[in-house]
């Protein structure tokens, strides 16, 4: 209940309380506790305990308290709280002052009613809490005390808004000759009326009333239009306000004839994107992306310097930073969208959402998220295709990798030289990511560069070189990779890694390969000595990529091979072939 | 209040309405009917069901609102027909509050509501109503007078207060409107605090507010008008059942439903007589502008977005063939069409720079409900004149007895909406009157049961420079 005080009422200088009869003790003790327990509410979260005691203990001096009163009534200064003129509270610091909090923004006498201690005491806290840390221009303690709409809790104030307005007040009133004119200039048209109707005129509707037809259905509702408009209250109440206010928005922005509006319009636009994702409207958020862009596509709405700025906020949308909290909002749960919703958004983005995006495509381990996002970058990407190209040069090698292979998927073969820098990169998962996007995009520019990677320092990488190689066919490794096969270094290599060179030389050198791969598979040396059966083996395998009749007869004559790791791989070479 | 304590508000509605079902009952059909004793029924059990529990109930009635065991009741669509009518039937008799006591029996409801039904004493109703009532069969319920009903010094407080809200209010529209055509920041503050205050108002004491709206200053219109629509929206919404933080809203939203006017040519919006196309055009604007200008208040802490549409809508109409035109389809909100009936009557009856001679509120009220091409929404144009009343407060009306009268507070009773309270601001001659006299038209002639006075005629107070302000705020 909000009142204006009784002026005449002043505080009393400080009675005794037992002259009183007033708990007054009791009463300090109280707002001691209560400036503790609010300044818990500061410190502290809802579920600390040390807040939660500060609370408790409140709630007991107040039932105590309420042995002694029926309400208690305390009246305020600047700095002081005062039950019936005593002091019950003084805070040096107007920083932490209850009472400041309370005078500042009119208070001056507040009314704590049995019950404010099992209803409504964290309420009260939470409302000075938060009218603590109110900014200047919204609301004020009065404000939310009001919005709060507290029952035990009951304040009078002066409001210093006010000040100064004057009360209108009644005039003087009609003089008896404006009031007489009146009356005869009424009788007057009346008695027109009746000649009139007397004369046989035009009938006209009656100057006078009957009140007897008076009819109250014209006026009054009935149940079936009282429930109408109970429904549209409910209905009103579960209204998306912001999408109609979007509408009227675009609707205004389809105006050329206002240009100012237009801008203005746009401005407003940028400022709600993200206020809606803040709020977790992503929806929203895509509507406002999906109209800008078909209004772009319209002629004659946007005119140059529109269209840039409609440009500017779908960039300023796809930007690292952006993209970053959008990433964030996800994972706390800000927003919260099925992979539908959130594909819809995500296609609306521009070139430069492509890095955050890549990264976390590559790190989420969310399949289904992951799912959406690559998906989400795979489209972005084909339409900033050169913004893939520069992702390629990035520092993050996972962004670096991540843009490498997505170059292969979609065919960016503007992308070669950038991949072949790539192999040449510190982190080995890069320069496999390059090896693969140099496979996918068949590009002969990496492929003179792969030969180099045969020499790499980490297994995996060599093995995904030669693999590479022998995809692309490129013949002009083949002498490269004849000195692999005859090396001591691939003798000492893991079957893998053999197997790899040799399919690879088996596939660049074709027919030419033959002799050699025959020669390792089939002849003996000197003193009868063969090469190992790893390496008799990967030579099979080497032949059966070769697709010649030499290469099938070099096979077929170790169809009866001794050792059974050669033969089972002849044998498979030849189905190979097959 | 704790979960174990019974909701008051449902059962306070539920009660009245059961009296009223049995009141309606006896009113048309004898005692022993079928449909009376089920009324009784009840009207009994659910007396009971409180009794039982609280030990007593009480039902008092002061001035409009209606309490049962001191919880203040809301009146909504549903109810405020019932509530009017019951709480008629209890003033005629004097009476202002009726406690039913532990032990009630349900054979002592006829003879009660009986006598509720009979006429008035002329003189001291309330002594002839308990001097019968003693001679009843009825020994547990206990009937009170109305020494709480709003006397003079109720009325004046209230009006008080009115006064201090409307000046304010006026203010601070006078404020934001200036601070928003100069483009300097708002103190959102000062609006939140004069809205609250308007519905703080409005809930306490309609009538106060309804009256502080018959103040026409013509130089400040623009300001009045806000406030106004702002009151007349608040009171609609209170009438279908919005709570106190939805009426914020709403007010909130009609205060600033013309702000988009701030950013047009004072010459367009003051200009005398009738405008050019092209001026026109400019002021149909105004929606918009406004929609716009609200994206750049700070200090709410969200978007205002119903109050956004309520300035965009309120010159669509319900077919939306007003303005601003649309291209994608929509529904004015409700909040939109309220903010419209209320702009639209105080509009009407105000003397504006390129409207000399206002209706009178009646005409308005009717045009508004009756033409279809004005694309009011006519539910809430009624809901509008349950509250205004036919002859809304302000009317300048000539009585049967040739005294001009003033109205100044609309009957509650939906069934007598025709028949206000005025004050006789002239004799039969048009002499004025040394001391102020207020009639109350339901009053009723208990020999012949028609009204003991009637308004044969509303007039346009403008015409004659009568300033009936002067009349009500005295």
């Amino acid at each position: 209940m909000t009142e204006q005080p009784d002026p005449s009422d002043t505080p009393h200088a400080g009675l005794d309380w037992e002259e009183s009869g007033l708990p007054v003790e009791q009463v300090r003790s109280l707002f001691v506790t209560l400036g503790k327990a609010f300044r818990a509410y500061q410190l502290y979260d809802e579920n600390n305990p040390v807040r939660q005691r500060f609370v408790d203990t409140l709630r007991g001096e107040f039932s105590a308290l309420w042995m002694e009163l029926d309400e208690l009534v305390v009246t305020l200064d600047e700095d002081h709280i005062f039950l019936d003129g005593s002091e019950v509270y003084f805070s040096e610091s107007r920083n932490d002052s209850l009472a400041f909090l309370f005078f500042k923004d009119g208070v001056r006498e507040v009314t704590f009613l049995q019950g404010v201690e099992t209803h409504e005491l964290d309420q009260l806290l939470g409302v000075l809490q938060r009218a603590r840390k109110l900014s200047p221009e919204g609301d004020d303690l009065l404000t939310v005390l009001w919005e709060a709409e507290l029952t035990y809790f009951r304040y009078k104030y002066v409001d210093l808004l006010a000040e100064g307005v004057a009360l209108p007040e009644a005039g003087p009133g009609n003089s008896s000759a404006e009031l007489q004119a009146a009356l005869e200039a009424e009788d007057q048209e009346i008695d027109e009326q009746a000649s009139r109707a007397e004369a046989g005129q035009e009938q006209e509707t009656p100057l006078t009333v009957r009140q007897d037809d008076f009819n109250p259905t014209l006026y009054a509702l009935d149940p079936r239009e009282m429930e109408t408009l109970r429904e549209e209250l409910q209905k009103e109440l579960r209204r998306d306000t912001r999408a109609d206010v979007l509408k009227a928005l675009f609707d205004r922005l389809e105006e050329p004839e206002n240009r100012e509006r237009q801008s203005e319009i746009l401005v407003i636009l940028e400022t709600l994107l993200p206020n809606f994702l803040s709020r977790g409207g992503l929806m929203a958020a895509t509507n406002v992306l999906r109209e800008l862009q078909r209004l772009e596509g319209l002629p004659g709405i946007f005119d140059e310097t529109r269209l840039s700025a409609s440009r500017a906020i779908l960039d300023r949308i796809s930007a690292p930073d952006a993209i970053e909290e959008l990433i964030a909002a996800l994972y706390n749960g800000t927003i919260r969208a099925s992979p539908t919703q959130l594909g819809a958004f995500l296609r609306f983005l521009r070139g430069g959402a492509l890095a955050p995006l890549l990264r976390e495509s590559e790190t989420v381990e969310h399949k289904e998220l992951q799912a959406v996002l690559r998906k989400a970058v795979q489209g972005i990407a084909n339409e900033n295709r050169s913004a893939v190209v520069e992702l390629l040069s990035q520092d993050d090698p996972v962004i670096a990798a991540a843009a490498a292979r997505l170059a292969g998927q979609i065919q960016v073969t503007e992308a070669g030289p950038a991949l072949v820098r790539l192999l040449r990169h510190e982190d080995p998962a890069v320069r496999l990511a390059a090896i693969e996007a140099a496979t996918t995009l068949k590009a002969s520019v990496v492929a003179g560069a792969l030969e180099s990677s045969l020499e790499d320092s980490e297994r995996e990488v060599r093995i995904a070189a030669a693999r590479a190689l022998g995809e692309l066919r490129y013949s002009p490794a083949q002498k490269k990779l004849a000195e692999l096969v005859r090396s001591r270094q691939l003798r000492v290599a893991d079957v893998s890694e053999k197997v790899a060179v040799f399919e690879a030389y088996g596939m660049s050198a074709q027919e030419a390969g033959v002799p050699l791969l025959d020669e390792l598979l089939n002849r003996k040396g000197l003193l009868g000595k063969r090469e190992s059966s790893e390496i008799r083996a990967a030579a099979a395998l080497g032949l059966g990529r070769i697709a010649t009749p030499e290469a099938r007869a070099s096979l077929e004559r170790a169809t009866q091979d001794d050792d059974p790791v050669v033969r089972a791989n002849v044998n498979r070479a030849l189905r190979h072939e097959d | 209040m704790s979960d174990a304590q019974p909701n008051y508000q449902e059962l306070g509605r539920k009660l009245l309405t059961a009296i009223f079902g049995a009141l309606s009952a006896l009113r048309l059909y004898p005692v022993e009917n079928e449909t009376v004793q089920h009324a009784l029924s009840e009207l009994h059990e659910l007396v009971t069901a409180i009794v039982d529990v609280e030990g007593s109930a009480e039902v008092r009635v002061v001035g409009d609102f209606f309490f049962l065991n001191e919880t203040r009741l809301r009146l909504d669509l549903s109810n405020f027909a019932t509530f009017g009518s019951f709480a008629r039937a209890l003033t005629t008799h004097g009476i202002g509050a009726v406690e039913i006591v532990r032990g009630v029996e349900r054979s002592e409801w006829a003879p009660f509501l009986s006598m509720l039904l009979r006429p008035a004493a002329e003189d001291l109703p309330f002594e002839g109503f308990h001097e019968r009532f003693e001679q009843a069969p009825v020994r547990h319920i206990e009937v009170r007078p109305s020494t709480d009903v709003e006397g003079p010094e109720d009325d004046e407080e209230a009006l008080t207060a009115a006064k201090r809200t409307y000046a304010q209010s006026v203010k601070v529209a006078a404020d934001v409107m200036g601070d928003m055509r100069l483009g300097r920041a708002v103190n959102v503050r000062k609006v939140k605090r004069a809205v609250q205050g308007i519905v703080d108002q409005v809930l306490s004491n309609e009538s106060s507010m309804v009256t502080m709206t018959t103040l026409r200053d013509f130089d400040e219109y623009t300001f009045t008008h806000s406030v106004n629509v702002s009151i007349f929206s608040v009171i609609i919404g209170q009438r279908l059942g919005l709570d106190r933080a939805q009426l914020y809203e709403l007010g909130l939203g009609a205060l600033f439903h013309d702000v988009g006017k701030q950013r047009l040519d004072s010459e367009v919006i003051n200009k005398p007589g009738s405008l050019t196309d092209d001026e026109w055009a400019q002021l149909k604007e105004h929606p918009a502008e406004g929609m716009l200008l609200l994206f750049g208040m700070h200090g709410f802490a969200d978007v205002p977005y119903r109050q956004m549409l309520m300035a965009y809508e309120h010159h669509m109409k319900i077919d939306l063939t007003g303005y601003p035109p649309n291209r994608r389809d929509r529904e004015p909100t409700l909040f939109s069409r309220i903010v419209a009936v209320a702009d639209a009557f105080d509009a009407g009856t105000s003397v504006r720079s390129y409207q000399y001679e206002p209706w009178p509120p009646d005409a308005v009220l009717q045009e508004m409900r009756d033409n279809p091409k004005r694309g009011f929404d006519r539910l809430l144009v009624k809901v509008l004149i349950t509250a205004t009343g036919v002859y809304p407060v302000g009317t300048l009306v000539i009585l049967d007895t040739h005294e001009l009268a003033v109205v100044s507070k609309v009957n509650a009773d939906p069934d007598l909406l025709h028949r206000p309270v005025v004050r006789v601001i002239s004799d039969p001659v048009g002499l004025p009157l040394s001391e102020p006299k207020t009639i109350d038209l339901a009053q009723s002639d208990p020999a012949t049961g028609r009204a003991v006075h009637q308004i044969i005629k509303t007039t346009d107070p403008q015409k004659y420079g009568i300033r009936v302000s002067d009349y009500l705020l005295a």
